[in-house]
Formats: C-alpha cells, structure tokens, sequence
C-alpha cells in the first residue's frame, strides 16, 4: 500500500522536494513518525496533516492511494 | 443536490489595478446592487533587518484551497443577505506594493457587503492552505505567517 505525501512551504525545503510515495504506513502518525526519522529537522517545524484535504486532529487510518498533506502556518493574502 | 461547482481564485502573478477596474465595471448592469465592500491586500515592503521585503512568492495547495474556499463562499452566502462574492489571490511572485488578494462582495444595502466582505478576508487568512516567501531585497528568504 502507498500514500502520496505532498509538502508546502518551508517543509519543501527541508526535504528538497514537493511530493513523495511512502509505502506501509498504517497511518497519519507512522506518516510523521517515518518523515521525521529520515528528516529530524521536520520536528521542529510547526505544521498541520491533511489526509485527502481533510484536516487530521489526532490520529487517522490510512488506505491505499491516499494523499497526505504536511502543511506549516498559513500565510495567504 | 446541487452540483459542486469549483471557481477558480488563482490569478499568476500581481492583481493589476485594471482587472480590479474591469471587475466594478462589469457590475454595473446589476441594478439591484446598492453597495460594493472591496478588500485589497497589498504587498509590504518591511524592513528586516539590513534587508526590506522586495516581493512575496505565493504557492498552495490548490485543490484543497478551491474545495476550502467554495465552502467558506457557501457558509458566507447563508449567513449573509450577499448578491455576489468574488475571491482572487495571486500565486508566484508579488513585487512589494502590488495587491496579492482582491476580495469583493456586493449587496442591497452596505451592511452586509461590508460584514460579508470583513470575514470572507479573516477566514481566506486563517484556511485556506496558502504559503507566502519573502523575497528580501538581498534575494535572501523568510516564510510568512499569519497572524
């Protein structure tokens, strides 16, 4: 199973690109627990989860082809 | 149900003074229209440091920044007596002193132009997945955030 992760902001920076595939992760949580492993700097950014443009609070049940967004503070207008 | 459908907000590059123009122009056939609210949000040149901010480079999330912004356009058309609302946000660089955001919402009485139009402005800032680069002037960089 595979999610599409998508990346804004300065997390783009921190990872050098805008989107990427991960397979196996159960979840939003695995999500963030597999990105900040391979890219610490990740924990000390502040930023939001949306699981197919929904907003997570908490945790959320991924399935395959799902689209995870990591997105830091808005700053729109 | 009825049909869901997405307007496009993003403009490439500024908002020029002539689209703002166009855009009262093409209003004045509705003469139901008593009062237009029009909000612009224009590009600062602040100091930081040595440096000022010479333009802001805009990117989103597109997909989910147009679902977001159709469901703010419903909530706002329920709560006020509106006849038309219009959204259009700039992405890619805004050089300080242009309009990156023109909002415009239009009504029988002012009122409700005028409150539409106000919160239409704060929920745009706080929801929709919009990110702003500040370009300083020594071509260094800072991410914005709303406060």
């Amino acid at each position: 199973m595979k999610v599409e992760i998508l990346l804004f902001g300065r997390l783009t920076e921190i990872f050098g690109v805008t989107h990427l595939l991960l397979a196996d992760v159960a979840d939003t949580d695995a999500v963030r627990n597999r990105l900040e492993e391979q890219f610490p700097a990740l924990k000390q950014v502040k930023y939001q989860v949306a699981a197919d443009q929904l907003i997570i609070h908490g945790n959320k049940q991924l399935t395959d082809g799902m689209t995870v967004a990591l997105m830091p503070p808005f700053s729109g207008g | 149900m009825k049909e869901k459908k997405l307007k496009n907000i993003f403009i490439n590059g500024a908002v020029s003074a002539q689209f703002i123009a166009e855009s009262i122009q093409k209003h004045q056939h509705n003469t139901t229209i008593g009062a237009h609210s029009i909000f612009l949000g224009q590009v600062r040149a602040d100091q930081i440091g040595e440096e000022k901010v010479a333009g802001i480079n805009y990117t989103a999330y597109e997909e989910m920044a147009l679902n977001k912004m159709y469901e703010i356009r419903e909530a706002i058309f329920e709560k006020y007596p509106v006849i038309c609302l219009h959204v259009h946000h700039s992405l890619g660089l805004v050089p300080a002193g242009e309009v990156c955001l023109f909002v415009f919402c239009s009504s029988v009485h002012r009122k409700a132009a005028m409150e539409a139009c106000d919160e239409l402005v704060e929920r745009i800032k706080a929801e929709l997945p919009i990110w702003g680069k500040e370009i300083l002037t020594n071509a260094a960089h800072q991410w914005k955030e709303n406060k």
